[in-house]
């Protein structure tokens, strides 16, 4: 009977000793579950808006502009689950600038935009001209200008020839941006291996601990971002006025497809790779917290369904965008912060956090 | 060693008579004194004035995030200033006798972390941003006058950062960080393509520029950052580069008003360690040797001044600020720890709090 005893002590022992996750299992869970996944659905998304394009351009019309529109929502929602990366090839070769120059405080871009337009430029039409001019006029923000700026009704017909071309050229570029990220992301001894593998030859990450002190500030400094360049500038704030011009894709009407993403991605990043459980017994706790705090900004985001331009004068949806940037704040904190030092690491201060 | 004596010769008398009891027991079993801002274990920020034996001389509660702590002897105040794009700077009595004052930097202004007194403690000057036109300023203070600002001058550059006195007493040194930021967008890099680091001398008596410095075309996403000066008066700056991350430029590097700006040929392993991120720069009591911390890499150099050759790699987690400690340094970390570095005879120490990016020595 002792001997029973002391076998059932042992299962449970192991059992419990098999729950605790392993830091190079998170790691691994980030890499091969979330970030893989998310920059190939970026790809393919890329891919399928190059592709309602180059249909659009061909033959002009409004359902194939509408195709188009649907598909960039779709390119929107899938960069807002990669868009926060930043680190490995999104920072190489002005990636991240040339997917999405944004803030744009000063509207270099839209001026940028505006005169390739008027003036019909055409090395904007092939890729290989455009990725030779201004970064803020070869991505995202151009095509939400082409697709529904000014003038973009003009692609229903052959009025908007020029538009159109410039427009396809621009989702070439997305889609071989997508392409060269899949390609970081796959290669071999690349960020990949890397963050699952770290190893003191590295240049990037030489052990676990900055492996994940990388995986933390993403969401981290991510959060920073989203509330400070993609929310905060246009809503309502102190005696400030909402300025709801100031938001990302309130043209195409696609700026809480891209905070959603955004939120998805990070929420997954942090939930799906297990980051929040690998800590000891007293800060178990946190992962639900954490994730019952990205669920609110969730709901939050869903309330928000008007344009922008409605939503920041309608009191409800002004209310859940004041909310939304509570719980970023929120979330940094418990991420940058807590989960950090529950992970023993030094995301949220000197190191990664610097000036 | 930094004693007693020498540091009531330093305050000044006012200064010393200042001191609570426990504040003057404090000095006396300390050879040393440090100021940094913090982050308490309870998530609050502050600023704290430190002993070598590990005692809390002085602390100050600050609204939000500090940086770097400025302090004067002479005005016998130090100042915290908020880390950029805050609007504080908080005015202190570092003997506790006088209550904090709170500076807000003026409509279209925000701190950017770093100041400095002028030699006879009358005057302040902070590094700031006139955001809306992009451009640094240097904000000036009467500290005779409750820190009234009497004015600003340009700093000739965008994203000022740290600034120093030069050995003449009259020059200050700004690094230009070339970084464009706007409160609207937070911490947001708004012009990495087109930034324009440089070193700035300007004569603090008018404001007139007395020189800038920029390194190669190629290295506009070099961000100067901080500095230190040497034996010789040469200005040593580190920097964080802003570019592709695959691109390792050297980091470190020294300018003069002669006109003179270079790199160092840090070895590639070296470089490699410093991620391209140098988040302080100190140098040693005599000047001879320089030393640069990597929070991002845990990583501190030391280096020889006049040899332009790394001496010393240490490793510290989050290590960031330094501080001259007789032939070394002193550095602290995001993680609380103090250690000596480099030659100096100092145990290593744990607080229960985090330094933040800077370590200041009182001297």
């Amino acid at each position: 009977m002792r001997h029973l005893l002391v076998l059932i002590m042992l299962c449970w022992a192991g059992s419990a000793q098999a729950e605790a996750i392993k830091p190079s299992q998170v790691l691994q869970a980030a890499v091969v579950n979330v970030i893989r996944p998310n920059v190939l659905r970026f790809d393919a998304a890329s891919r399928g808006l190059h592709s309602a394009m180059q249909a659009l351009c061909t033959a002009p019309s409004a359902h194939g502009k509408a195709i188009a529109d649907v598909q960039f929502g779709l390119v929107v929602a899938s960069y807002g689950q990669i868009g926060f990366l930043r680190l490995g090839p999104m920072m190489e070769a002005n990636r991240a600038d040339r997917l999405l120059f944004w803030p744009d405080r000063r509207g270099i871009g839209l001026k940028q935009v505006q005169a390739i337009l008027s003036g019909q430029d055409s090395a904007a039409t092939e890729v290989a001209g455009l990725q030779g001019k201004s970064v803020a006029v070869q991505g995202l923000g151009a095509l939400d200008y082409v697709l529904s700026g000014t003038g973009a009704e003009d692609l229903t017909g052959p009025e908007g020839a020029f538009r159109c071309a410039y427009g396809l050229a621009i989702s070439a570029n997305i889609a071989e941006i997508a392409g060269d990220l899949v390609e970081g992301w796959f290669a071999p001894d690349g960020i990949a291996d890397h963050l699952q593998m770290p190893q003191e030859a590295n240049a990037d990450y030489r052990n676990e601990t900055e492996a994940l002190e990388a995986l933390v500030g993403l969401v981290s400094h991510g959060l920073e971002a989203m509330r400070d360049q993609q929310l905060n500038p246009f809503i309502a704030s102190g005696e400030s006025p909402a300025k709801p011009k100031q938001a990302p894709f309130w043209r195409s009407g696609q700026t809480m497809t891209l905070l959603r993403g955004t939120v998805l991605g990070m929420r997954s990043l942090i939930g799906d790779s297990q980051l929040a459980t690998a800590v000891s017994e007293k800060d178990k706790g946190l992962a639900n917290s954490i994730d019952f705090e990205f669920r609110n900004a969730l709901r939050a985001i869903d309330l928000v369904t008007l344009p922008v331009d409605q939503a920041v004068a309608d009191g409800k949806q002004a209310a859940a965008l004041g909310y939304l940037a509570l719980v970023t704040s929120s979330l940094q904190t418990m991420v940058g912060e807590q989960l950090s030092a529950a992970l023993g690491l030094s995301v949220g201060f000197s190191a990664l956090d610097g000036d | 060693m930094w004693q007693r004596r020498a540091f009531l010769r330093a305050a000044g008398a006012g200064f010393a008579a200042s001191l609570l009891p426990r504040q003057v027991a404090a000095l006396e079993r300390n050879e040393l004194v440090f100021a940094s801002a913090v982050q308490t274990a309870n998530g609050s920020y502050g600023a704290v004035l430190l002993g070598e034996a590990g005692d809390v001389i002085a602390q100050v509660a600050l609204p939000d995030r500090g940086h770097d702590v400025t302090i004067s002897a002479q005005a016998g105040r130090g100042v915290v200033f908020a880390r950029q794009p805050g609007t504080f700077a908080v005015v202190f009595d570092p003997a506790g006798q006088a209550a904090p004052v709170t500076l807000t930097s003026p409509a279209g202004r925000h701190f950017f972390g770093h100041g400095v007194f002028s030699p006879d403690g009358r005057l302040l000057y902070a590094t700031e941003s006139d955001f809306e036109a992009a451009q640094g300023v240097v904000g000036i203070y009467d500290a005779t006058d409750g820190y009234r600002r009497m004015g600003e001058f340009p700093t000739y550059g965008t994203g000022p950062h740290e600034m120093l006195l030069m050995p003449d007493g009259v020059t200050l040194v700004v690094a230009n960080g070339g970084i464009e930021t706007h409160p609207d967008y937070g911490r947001a890099e708004l012009n990495l393509d087109t930034m324009d680091p440089s070193v700035v001398f300007i004569d603090r008596r008018d404001g007139a520029l007395v020189g800038q410095l920029r390194l190669d075309a190629g290295l506009h996403q070099l961000s100067i950052r901080h500095m230190a000066i040497d034996a010789r008066g040469r200005v040593w700056f580190g920097c964080q580069y802003k570019g592709a991350p695959s691109d390792s430029p050297q980091l470190v590097g020294h300018a003069s008003m002669d006109g003179e700006i270079t790199l160092l040929e840090l070895p590639v392993e070296t470089l490699a360690g410093l991620r391209n991120y140098v988040g302080s720069v100190a140098a040693s009591s005599d000047g001879a040797a320089i030393a640069v911390s990597s929070p991002e890499g845990n990583l501190l150099v030391t280096i020889d001044a006049e040899g332009r050759r790394p001496v010393l790699v240490d490793n510290l987690r989050s290590g960031c600020g330094l501080a001259a400690d007789g032939a070394g340094f002193v550095a602290s970390s995001g993680l609380g720890a103090l250690v000596g570095i480099a030659g100096a005879d100092r145990a290593a120490r744990q607080f229960d709090f985090q330094f933040d990016n800077h370590l200041l020595r009182i001297a």
